[in-house]
């Protein structure tokens, strides 16, 4: 199973060692259903502890009380809708939960225009289908519906991309807790445990609203983006080492200030203002989510890794800067450009080679 | 040795309250000491009043400036209140056992300005704060006020006493009063075991930071108790508010959230802090729906369930303010606290005000308060229906009594008094006729916050005009500008206080000495201008503000001409300047009539000043009657000739237009010259110029513009009702694309 070549593993086989201890180390009740006790799924989540001798990293750096409410959320088997903007790492934290609790973070499904109520409730194999009949062996179950079955946690992302009738096939499932099968006249119970994680993207309101009936089934935890600056350097960090570690990027990882700076222009253009509040900037079409901002560090670092000395330089961080804040809009190039000139250029010596070579990209 | 009983309390802590009342059940004692000031035991009995409605307080403040307050808020789950409240029901007599306010005062007064180093129990606070990962507040009701039995209680909260005391390191001076409190406390408890009370049946309630100090530390003799400094000081009981209680915090002074206290309160009279959850919940969802908002049922259920499992996750029994919060808001709130708020506030707040009933001791500001509600007539107002009172300052000639003649006038002052205190009793209403400086109108309202905000007035004098010096003296003292300055000698003179305006004048006058923008200088200039006008309907002696009002009006010609050579943005507030000045010349003949003259003349000269200013001058001049035909018709050509650049050419024309346009209007030749200068623009001059146009046009009335079509058809021969349609009417769309077209045309140079 846990082929170290594979591009992803899922959280629970990346984080099997801090799982186990975890385990191994429970001394409170745990759920039916789950696998650690509420607490050991905290633990798991904020890290920061050593249990048995294992290392537990954080997984989620913003509010630990958010994270609560989500476990005891879970705990109470009511469903859990995470929203948020773009990046504030709804679909990590659903995942890890999900690895937390059931070992288990691959009953998923993803939540988009093409999205079919099949999809979440079960379809056939239209072969068997046609050669035998409606069986059970002619079903193809949906994550839903295996997460009911086995009393576990099933992932909706994105639900808010679904068309509405989509998004109302899981009223049912989630009021009545069962889920019919008309033609072979099944009626499938819930086990106990079973619950659902949805994500919905504050960027997507108004999309596919989701139904006052629906919502009413979910808790919901909105998720920040990072409070302040030091937890947004903290997480970019951690994550570009894991996520360099994982793709064998050849090269070093980036200096402290460098994380800074993408940090701290990140912010900036997403707060429409300097980070003393000063000075007031156009803000930018895209999102400049903190994961984009460690995916832009990955990404100079395999630009510097492959093609450079294999230290990120800054002619490697401007062009990915540049790809990241301009989009394709007219508009975002003129703020980038005032972003240069008003702010980057008087910042001093320390950002003047970022400077001139994002103004060296420019013309 | 069976000493006597001591029970450790949180100030306003349910909890508290709930458990000393059962331990007093269990005691019986014979002699109940409260911690508080023992010279104010006259106070307890207004307490256990039936028509005492709490939160209530307890001020005691010092005789003399400067004045120093103590402050003792009390809300029906204070500790302190409960006991005295059983004392009353049991008749077991009660005193308070603290150090006399007076000797409080002065302890605080003795050294004033030292930096006091940051109070260590708040320190050890936050250490159990990082320590928990919660709140202090949260750690306190998790492990107190969920405490389901007396004796528990007394021990828990006297030993984590005893601990804050050993942890804490309070400063110097701190831990010095409170071995005085403490010793001073030990010596009235060992008094009344003289008095023959068995220890055993004395039942002490304190923080539970002095339980330690008051078993082992020694009592005050009577040479320590002579050396006590002593302050001349007054206490007074007044009502007060959970929003005030709310919003103050700090150990003892109040809570965050006092309504939710009460909740608590009462889940413990029905059936211990579980039933508190329910409580919350139900309360915040019809508070919601109050406001508006749906909420159902089931959404209250899952937010119960969920604030259970919250608390089990932090190991608790009983779900804390912030579990149910938080539970509230993922389960009703859609994730977000704003959608909320209202309905926390309404829940967790609440706007609960308390009530003293007539006849308790009153501060002489309320006596006088009151005294002067029923001598001006002005009692029916003092209900919670906002009613209207219109004043006609003019003596009442009818009357009889001398007394009766000028009372609406005496009326105006109180309610100006008032205002100026910050009593928000009555609030002013715009003028309904301009100009018609003897009438006032009014709203009155009467609300218990009122009555708090008088008796906090009393810490600034004795009576409502001596309270309001004293406002209007600190004001006084912090102008910086003049402006300022103004402001307060307006309010004093409408205070009818003479004395207090002549001070504000002498601090005008000193502050006058500085530089001061043009703008600020006229607007001073015309605040006292009123004063000299109407000074005589308020029956005040106005001839000392003259001179400085002519001192002004001087300094404002001095500045003039360089104040007018400014950018378009500065431009308007200069006019308005400029028409304020001019309004005072033409109401004052003690102002130098010809200085003026000749400087709206040199200002409408000149060609290197702001235009707008130059032709704001012309058009004064005009009004004036100070400039002729010939005179208007020079500058029209000068002003509007093709090499002047249009921006500036038409800025001037909206200047001369901004005032007394009747006079323009009727003026042919005007409008005849503005045709012709239009017609001789090229095309981008015109654009430029069209901006000004349609901006000196926008405030025209309809019926104006209608005047000058009229005017603009004579000249070029058109129907007059044809040429009002094109200038009233709406745009069609043809000229709406061109106006969009001006759009791009950059205007930042303008």
């Amino acid at each position: 199973m846990s082929d170290q070549n594979v591009q992803r593993l899922p959280a629970e086989e990346l984080y099997q060692r801090e799982l186990e201890a975890l385990i191994s180390a429970e001394s409170d009740p745990i759920p039916t259903g789950w696998r650690m006790s509420p607490r050991s799924v905290l633990t798991y989540i904020t890290g920061g502890t050593t249990v048995k001798g294992v290392e537990i990293t954080p997984k989620y750096m913003g509010s630990r009380r958010l994270v609560e409410v989500a476990i005891a959320t879970l705990v109470t088997d009511r469903a859990l809708l995470l929203i948020g903007e773009p990046g504030t790492a709804k679909s990590w934290l659903s995942e890890h939960l999900a690895a937390a609790v059931n070992g288990d973070s691959t009953k998923v499904i993803q939540g988009t225009a093409g999205t079919t109520e099949e999809q979440i409730r079960y379809s056939w194999n239209y072969a068997m289908l046609i050669a035998k009949g409606p069986s059970p062996e002619a079903m193809v179950k949906s994550p839903v519906y295996r997460a009911m079955e086995t009393g576990s946690i099933a992932r909706v992302e994105e639900i808010s991309r679904c068309a509405s009738e989509v998004q109302d096939a899981l009223i049912s499932i989630l009021s009545e807790k069962r889920l019919s099968v008309p033609e072979l006249g099944l009626e499938v119970p819930a086990v106990k445990g079973f619950s659902v994680i949805a994500t919905a993207n504050t960027r997507d309101k108004g999309v596919n609203d989701m139904s006052a009936a629906l919502k009413r089934r979910f808790n919901i935890v909105v998720l920040p983006a990072p409070a302040d600056l030091e937890t947004e350097l903290e997480i970019v960090r951690t994550r570009v080492e894991q996520l360099s570690a994982g793709l064998d990027l050849n090269a070093r990882q980036p200096e402290e200030d460098t994380v800074e700076k993408v940090v701290t222009i990140f912010r900036e253009l997403r707060a429409g203002a300097t980070l003393d509040g000063k000075q007031k900037l156009k803000s930018t079409t895209g999102v400049l989510s903190t994961a984009e901002a460690i995916s832009l560090l990955a990404n100079s670092m395999a630009l510097a890794g492959s093609f450079g000395s294999g230290t990120i330089t800054p002619a490697d961080l401007a062009a990915a800067l540049q790809g990241a804040v301009v989009k394709d809009e007219e508009k975002d190039r003129l703020a980038w450009k005032e972003y240069l000139e008003n702010v980057m250029k008087k910042r001093g010596s320390e950002w003047l080679p970022l400077y001139r070579a994002c103004r060296a990209l420019e013309q | 040795m069976d000493g006597p009983v001591f029970f450790g309390v949180r100030h306003l802590s349910p909890g508290a309250a709930f458990r000393l009342r059962q331990a007093l059940d269990a005691c019986r004692p014979q002699l109940i000491l409260v911690e508080g000031p023992s010279d104010l035991n006259a106070q307890m009995h207004w307490l256990c009043h039936p028509e005492t409605k709490l939160p209530a307080a307890i001020l005691a403040y010092t005789s003399e400036p400067p004045v120093r307050t103590i402050l003792y808020p009390l809300a029906i789950y204070s500790p302190e209140l409960q006991a005295i409240l059983w004392a009353h029901e049991h008749q077991t007599e009660c005193r308070f056992m603290d150090l006399p306010s007076g000797v409080m005062l002065a302890l605080g007064e003795a050294q004033p300005d030292e930096e006091e180093p940051e109070e260590n129990t708040e320190w050890v606070y936050r250490q159990i704060e990082q320590l928990t990962g919660e709140e202090h507040d949260a750690f306190w009701e998790r492990n107190f006020e969920q405490v389901e039995d007396w004796k528990t209680f007394q021990e828990a909260v006297n030993a984590f006493g005893a601990q804050l005391r050993q942890t804490a390191q309070d400063g110097k001076q701190r831990t010095a009063q409170t071995l005085v409190r403490e010793a001073y406390m030990k010596r009235v408890i060992q008094e009344a075991v003289e008095g023959g009370v068995p220890p055993e049946k004395i039942f002490c309630v304190c923080g539970a930071f002095h339980v330690t100090g008051l078993r082992e530390n020694q009592p005050m003799t009577d040479g320590e108790l002579a050396a006590l400094p002593q302050a001349d000081c007054t206490a007074t009981l007044m009502p007060y508010s959970y929003y005030r209680l709310s919003s103050r915090s700090g150990y003892g002074a109040g809570n965050k959230a006092p309504a939710y206290f009460e909740l608590l309160w009462d889940a413990l009279h029905r059936g211990g802090p579980g039933d508190l959850s329910g409580l919350y919940l139900t309360h915040l969802a019809a508070a919601h729906r109050r406001a508006g908002n749906l909420v159902s049922s089931a959404e209250v259920i899952e937010a119960m369930r969920l604030a259970q499992a919250l608390c089990a996750l932090r190991g608790g029994r009983y779900p804390c303010l912030n579990d149910l919060r938080d539970a509230a808001v993922s389960a009703m709130g859609h994730g977000s606290f704003s959608e909320l708020s209202v309905a926390a506030a309404d829940t967790e707040i609440g706007t609960r005000v308390g009530f003293i009933p007539e006849g308790v001791s009153r501060t002489s500001v309320q006596e006088d308060f009151y005294r002067q509600l029923r001598e001006l007539r002005l009692e029916k107002y003092r209900g919670l229906e906002r009613q209207q009172l219109d004043l006609d300052l003019r003596e009442r000639l009818h009357v009889k009594s001398a007394q009766a003649a000028p009372l609406d006038l005496r009326r105006s002052c109180f309610l100006h008094r008032l205002r100026v205190l910050g009593i928000h009793f009555a609030d002013q209403l715009p003028s309904r006729q301009e100009g018609a400086n003897w009438g006032e109108y009014w709203a009155l309202r009467w609300t218990p916050e009122v009555e708090i905000e008088v008796v906090e007035s009393s810490l600034m004098g004795d009576t409502v005009e001596g309270a309001a010096a004293f406002a209007l003296k600190e004001r006084g003292e912090a102008c910086t500008s003049i402006a300022q300055a103004a402001v307060v000698f307006q309010d004093a003179f409408l205070c009818g206080m003479p004395a207090d305006a002549r001070y504000a004048l002498s601090v005008l006058q000193s502050l006058s000495v500085d530089a001061a923008a043009l703008a600020e200088v006229a607007e001073t200039a015309t605040r006292l201008s009123l004063v000299v006008r109407y000074g005589d309907l308020r029956r005040f002696d106005s001839a000392p503000v003259v001179p400085l009002l002519e001192q002004l009006f001087l300094r404002a010609c001095l500045t003039l001409e360089e104040a007018c050579q400014c950018d378009a943005k500065a431009a308007p507030t200069i006019t308005a300047a400029i028409d304020q000045l001019n309004r005072l010349t033409l109401e004052h003949d003690c102002l130098e009539k010809e200085r003026w003259l000749d400087l709206l003349r040199r200002v409408s000269d000149r060609d290197d000043l702001n235009t707008l200013c130059s032709g704001f001058a012309m058009a004064a001049l005009l009004e004036r009657g100070e400039a002729n035909e010939e005179l208007l018709a020079r500058e029209l050509s000068r002003r509007l000739s093709p090499s002047v650049p249009a921006d500036l050419g038409a800025g001037w024309f909206e200047g001369l237009a901004s005032k007394n346009r009747y006079a323009l209007i009727t003026r042919l030749s005007l409008w005849k010259h503005l045709d012709d200068y239009l017609s001789a623009l090229d095309e981008p001059q015109f654009r430029r110029a069209l901006v000004f146009l349609r901006r000196a046009f926008a405030n025209f009335m309809p019926a104006e513009k209608s005047d000058i079509a009229e005017n603009l058809g004579e000249l070029w021969g058109v129907n007059q009702n044809q040429a009002a349609e094109a200038l009233v009417g709406e745009l069609s769309q043809r000229e709406q694309e061109a106006l969009k077209e001006l759009e791009d045309f950059d205007f930042d140079d303008i």
